[in-house]
């Protein structure tokens, strides 16, 4: 499918829309149904850029919420009562916590429960990702009121360096494994942590300075050289997005 | 145009001053030079003169630093932008936008510059800077010489009056440097620009520069002209060295020049040429019909060759060229990599753990990227352990590679030579039987350059060991290699003993033989062998 170019805002209202869309209904098969079609718009209007790669992270991200979510409502709460799937051994917890209880019975209610809760709170992170890798964080900038500079300045870094920084990643663990080091387990992400970190600071604050100079904000008004408009693609974009939060 | 009266630099917890009042004048249209070992404060300088030091970075300035009568004590570098365009080390950490054309007006949006205006003069800048065929590609997609002139481009369009540039060649090729270079010579020539770069390799930049600066580290600084300063200069271009060798009066500043000095040499000189040294006879690497594709373009195309052991192999070629292909692959994390690259008869796709670090030591082109513990001490120790050698083993390396380290410095606050020899001690602790290096120069002086060659050679010799090295570094090339594997466009164009690939390069060739052309000399230590030191 070709490529809309669409205002930078767009995905993001939309996004926005569909997230209140999920939260409302609070249906985890809505939420996984919104989040197969995001993904599905991801992976064909998304850019050959660095921000177009971050939404497989968003995935893996969301995955493992998930996953830490569910097993910690399955372990930890109120029992609710039904058909038993098996029994965890209760650990024991003092008489001054009444009513919590770590372990016991597995229930599919309890399960199921625990279960669409995380999956509705994945599907608004996938959703905003989504909107994040479609929207070229340099187009949003360009967008946005010159007043919030010191946001705009963090829109700018946070965005734009941190999607670099997948590439950064995939870089780092690729020297760390020449060095003959095991590139999975808990540890080569402490390993990786800080050549990123220390990258991360450095392009950051590269960043910060070329716009610096190059005086960004300083003036208080501020022209296009481009300007982006709003077409009738945008509002059949964001009208797509109304019609589901109000049909739901 | 720009003055510096009595300015001091001082960053906090530092015990240092990184300048000591210094006083200097920069008249208009003059192009001056920065130079200095690593880490002495040449982008400190740099950053002064449009205040980013100390509004960005903070430390105490003394003095005053003014450019066209504004002081930067009154103004902030977003209210020089009209008149400063700086140009950092890494132009890609400073794009601001995604496409050419709107990185150019940027700055000129920022300033609220009416549309018309910004029309014109992005053209303009286009033109001046040849990028109008690339003006709607994605920057990220561009050649590292192609963004150096974007960047350098989305300067000019504010028509500053002073351009400052951090190490403007030193990620480039031979070539794309020649680019740069000439254009900034034209800026000063036709715009009457002022130009203030600093640069570790000195010889593609002296030749430019009306004035250097020397800045030695403990805050002192020399100022005149590059005549006078490479009289006495610790840090000079081959060509210089190769000026006091022989004795000579000139300092040695242009090829042209040292021709001319040196026609009685050449012409009383016939030698033949030196054989090249052999390398071994054993097979290490063996790279067999290899093809590697990025997308679909192809960045390696069917290559065979076969390095032995006792080799220095340089892999040279332009950005882009297909050299981290061949590395990576030698390596065997490539990917999408059809065709085999065996090491030692091993598939080295399939080598891992400690067969890997026994064969194989690969240093990246950050090396801070094998970095990860807190201090030097902590590193060495894991290095000792994954090798299983006793304790303290790498440190000991590390100290005759680069003495001076303390243990308990965090590898973040050692200086680019430093920590690429801390990745070097712990990629040699465990004597690989290869090692294959990504562009290790970037950044490093003279001194450290002169280090890594030495490290180099005698690892190669000492252990009879294959040294793959990517560079664009002509000089170090010929002070280094054995032989040379030239790359375009995903062939290989030349393969063979250094003299023969560089001398048949005028584009590639050291400045050495430059001078001596046609005899057969690379490297001044190749003219002091054959016709030894004159008082």
């Amino acid at each position: 499918m070709k490529r809309l170019s669409l205002h930078p805002l767009t995905w993001w209202i939309w996004s926005f829309l569909i997230a209140i869309s999920v939260a409302r209904l609070n249906s985890p098969i809505f939420a996984i149904a919104s989040v197969g079609v995001t993904a599905a718009i991801v992976y064909s209007q998304r850019e050959d850029a660095p921000w177009g790669q971050s939404f497989s992270w968003t995935l893996k991200v969301a995955a493992w919420i998930l996953a830490i979510r569910t097993l910690i409502g399955v372990l930890i709460g109120v029992p609710i009562p039904g058909t038993t799937i098996f029994t965890l051994p209760i650990i024991p917890l003092p008489h001054w916590m009444p009513g919590i209880r770590i372990g016991g019975a597995v229930t599919v209610e309890r399960l199921s429960s625990a279960l669409s809760e995380g999956v509705i709170i994945c599907a608004m992170l996938v959703i905003f990702g989504a909107a994040a890798s479609l929207t070229s964080p340099h187009r949003l900038l360009r967008v946005l009121p010159i007043y919030i500079y010191e946001f705009g300045v963090a829109v700018v870094i946070a965005t734009s360096v941190l999607p670099q920084l997948v590439t950064s990643v995939a870089r780092i663990r690729q020297a760390q494994r020449l060095r003959g080091q095991q590139a999975k387990g808990f540890r080569s992400y402490k390993r990786l942590a800080i050549p990123l970190l220390e990258e991360s600071l450095a392009r950051s604050l590269d960043l910060a300075a070329a716009m610096d100079s190059r005086g960004y904000a300083f003036s208080r008004k501020r022209s296009r050289y481009r300007p982006i408009r709003w077409t009738s693609r945008d509002t059949v974009v964001m009208l797509s997005g109304v019609l589901v939060m109000v049909l739901t | 145009m720009i003055k510096f009266s009595n300015v001091s630099l001082v960053y906090p917890n530092s015990t240092t001053t990184v300048l000591e009042d210094l006083n200097l004048e920069i008249a208009e249209g003059e192009l001056v030079l920065v130079i200095g070992p690593t880490g002495s404060g040449k982008s400190s300088l740099l950053r002064l003169i449009n205040g980013l030091v100390p509004h960005h970075t903070g430390g105490i300035l003394a003095g005053d630093v003014s450019v066209n009568g504004l002081s930067t004590r009154e103004v902030k570098p977003g209210g020089l932008a009209h008149l400063i365009g700086i140009v950092g080390q890494n132009p890609i950490n400073g794009f601001v936008a995604d496409t050419v054309e709107e990185e150019l007006a940027f700055a000129m949006e920022a300033l609220n510059l009416p549309n018309e205006t910004m029309r014109k003069r992005v053209e303009e800048a286009l033109d001046f800077m040849s990028l109008a065929a690339l003006r709607s590609r994605a920057i990220a997609t561009l050649s590292g010489g192609e963004q150096q002139r974007v960047a350098i481009a989305s300067a000019l369009v504010m028509h500053p009056k002073v351009l400052v540039l951090d190490e403007p060649t030193s990620a480039l090729d031979p070539i794309a440097a020649e680019e740069v270079l000439s254009i900034l010579q034209r800026l000063v020539h036709d715009l009457s620009i002022t130009v203030v770069i600093a640069e570790h390799k000195l010889e593609r930049v002296i030749g430019f520069a009306d004035r250097v600066i020397y800045i030695n580290g403990d805050g002192k600084t020399e100022i005149g002209t590059a005549a006078e300063i490479m009289k006495t200069s610790p840090i000079a271009p081959p060509i210089v060295h190769l000026a006091r060798a022989l004795g000579l009066d000139d300092a040695g500043l242009s090829v042209r020049d040292m021709r001319r000095n040196t026609q009685s040499i050449r012409e009383t000189i016939s030698i033949t040429p030196p054989s090249p040294i052999a390398p071994g006879t054993i097979p290490v690497i063996e790279i067999d019909q290899l093809t590697v594709t990025y997308d679909v373009k192809p960045a390696l195309n069917s290559i065979n060759a076969t390095i032995f052991d006792n080799e220095i192999v340089a892999v040279m070629g332009r950005n882009g060229a297909g050299k981290s292909s061949l590395l990576t692959s030698i390596a065997g994390v490539g990917s999408s990599t059809i065709g085999s690259v065996r090491i030692h008869s091993m598939d080295s796709r399939k080598l891992a753990g400690n067969t890997r670090r026994e064969l194989l030591g690969y240093i990246p082109q950050e090396p801070s990227d094998l970095l990860y513990a807190q201090t030097v001490a902590k590193e060495c120790q894991q290095a000792d352990k994954d090798n299983e050698i006793e304790a303290g083993t790498t440190f000991n390396l590390l100290e005759q590679l680069v003495p001076g380290i303390s243990l308990h410095t965090h590898p973040r606050d050692l200086s680019e030579g430093q920590r690429l020899g801390l990745a070097l001690s712990i990629v040699l602790s465990s004597n690989p039987r290869i090692l294959v290096l990504d562009e290790p120069t970037r950044g490093l002086d003279y001194e450290a350059k002169k280090n890594l060659t030495r490290i180099l050679i005698g690892f190669a010799k000492t252990f009879n060991r294959a040294v793959v090295i990517a560079t664009h570094d002509v000089e170090l090339v010929a002070e280094l290699a054995t032989r040379v594997i030239f790359l375009a466009d995903g062939d290989i164009v030349a393969d063979g003993p250094t003299i023969e690939v560089l001398l048949s390069s005028p584009a590639f060739a050291p400045q050495v033989s430059k001078v001596m052309s046609p005899v057969p000399w690379l490297t001044v230590r190749d003219v002091i062998a054959e016709i030894g030191e004159k008082p």
